[in-house]
């Protein structure tokens, strides 16, 4: 079921291509104003770098949140949820996993383009950089897929979701920036396990949250 | 006001009152236990009682949103609502408080301490949700997405105390707490004690009076 609706949602995003397409270019230009703005001191961008990363994640993975319920809401389809004899928090978890995908194909997307114009080095472990990205954004999306849901019905979505994302989120801002910041001092992942302990609590803590409460959310 | 028509209501009151006017007249006449801090030193003894009542009133809300969550009954959601409102009062004095009190102890008004940057964010959530109770949509999938939100407030609290914690590793805690709980004297700490006594039941009135005029007003 899972399986189906995950595809459902990405074979509609690979018609349409709206929402990586936005988020994409989205990410891209918040890198240009970083990067024109901090054209003072180039030195110390290095220092901020970790810290703007995160920045332009989280705003970008507002965008894709907002439009992940959205066919839903415009085309009325939500009932079928209500009417479909499935576990909603079944559609939680296809939610999360179709926004994972999404977010993380913009991350990936934008991630180069920031590197250059930033003038960052690259001289780190590819492979620590994906696990941070993979579980930031794991925890992101959890409490983002949650926040989406609740805000469907809401007149003013486009500012409840980043007004009740970012506190929400802000362990993951402050876990994943921290994490960032060592891996680009060349520190090896054993340092920080810490930090990506807090990063996958909050993947765990609020995917489970998210899977028993839907039943609560998508009601009539 | 019909609330006060009841004997146990008025009774509640007059307790709650004759306390707090006992509070504050002891905090005021106190000489100063740190004479560095000077006369600012004694806003730990309602600084402190304000703060863990304020977390005691939000997990008030967690709490309500949970029975409102399992048993649908419209009580569980005002009482919800009332613990939500006056926790964040409580939440509002505790970073004003805060800062008055940090500008003698560390030099400046906003320190990055972990039990206050919780607050501080907590705050921010529920300012949040007052926005989604007033936006939200219908008053029924209002009601249950503040329960949800209510909820997801509180398990955040442990993620962000301990990441803000391991943040600013110099921010461990509050400075020279020791001395007013100190074996030595224990006169500080039953002064805390009763301060804090003496906020639960101002803040329980307070629940308890907004809960009845929300029932009220459901009614009529």
């Amino acid at each position: 079921m899972i399986f189906h609706l995950v595809l459902k949602d990405l074979k509609i995003e690979w018609r349409s291509k709206e929402i990586i397409t936005s988020m994409f270019i989205f990410g891209l230009s918040i890198t240009l104003i970083f990067a024109l703005a901090f054209q003072v001191a180039p030195n110390l961008i290095r220092t901020f770098a970790p810290g703007l990363l995160w920045v332009v994640i989280l705003f970008t993975s507002v965008l894709g949140l907002n439009r992940l319920f959205s066919l839903e809401k415009e085309d009325q389809a939500l009932w079928s949820w209500v009417a479909a004899p499935v576990n909603r928090g079944t559609v939680y978890i296809a939610k999360v996993i179709s926004a994972f995908i999404f977010i993380i194909m913009s991350e990936l997307l934008f991630i180069i383009p920031f590197f250059i114009f930033l003038n960052l080095p690259s001289n780190f472990s590819f492979i620590s950089f994906a696990l941070i990205l993979f579980l930031g954004t794991g925890a992101i999306v959890s409490v983002g897929c949650l926040i989406s849901g609740i805000t469907l019905q809401a007149r003013l979505r486009d500012v409840l979701i980043p007004i009740l994302l970012f506190p929400s989120a802000s362990p993951v801002a402050i876990a994943a920036t921290k994490c960032t910041g060592l891996l680009f001092n060349q520190i090896p992942l054993v340092n920080y396990l810490f930090w990506l302990l807090i990063l996958g609590s909050f993947f765990v803590i609020f995917g489970l949250f998210g899977y028993l409460v839907f039943n609560q959310i998508v009601e009539e | 006001m019909s609330f006060f028509k009841h004997r146990n209501n008025l009774i509640h009151a007059g307790i709650a009152l004759t306390l707090s006017v006992i509070n504050i007249y002891i905090i005021f006449t106190l000489d100063p236990p740190n004479l560095a801090q000077g006369v600012f030193g004694n806003i730990f003894f309602i600084h402190v009682p304000i703060a863990w009542s304020a977390f005691l009133l939000y997990f008030g809300v967690m709490v309500c949103g949970i029975f409102y969550l399992t048993n649908k009954s419209i009580k569980w959601d005002y009482r919800g609502l009332a613990f939500a409102e006056v926790g964040t009062i409580f939440m509002f004095l505790v970073l004003t408080t805060g800062p008055i009190w940090a500008k003698p102890a560390w030099g400046h008004f906003w320190p990055w301490e972990p039990r206050l940057t919780t607050s501080l964010i907590l705050f921010l959530i529920f300012l949040g949700y007052f926005m989604l109770r007033e936006f939200g949509g219908n008053p029924e999938q209002v009601s249950r997405y503040a329960a949800v939100l209510g909820i997801l407030a509180f398990l955040d609290v442990p993620l962000i105390f301990f990441s803000v914690k391991f943040w600013l590793p110099e921010m461990q805690s509050h400075p020279q707490v020791g001395q007013y709980f100190s074996s030595a004297n224990p006169m500080s700490t039953y002064l805390i004690i009763f301060s804090f006594i003496s906020m639960i039941i101002i803040s329980s009135l307070m629940v308890r009076f907004r809960t009845n005029i929300l029932s009220m007003n459901h009614t009529s």
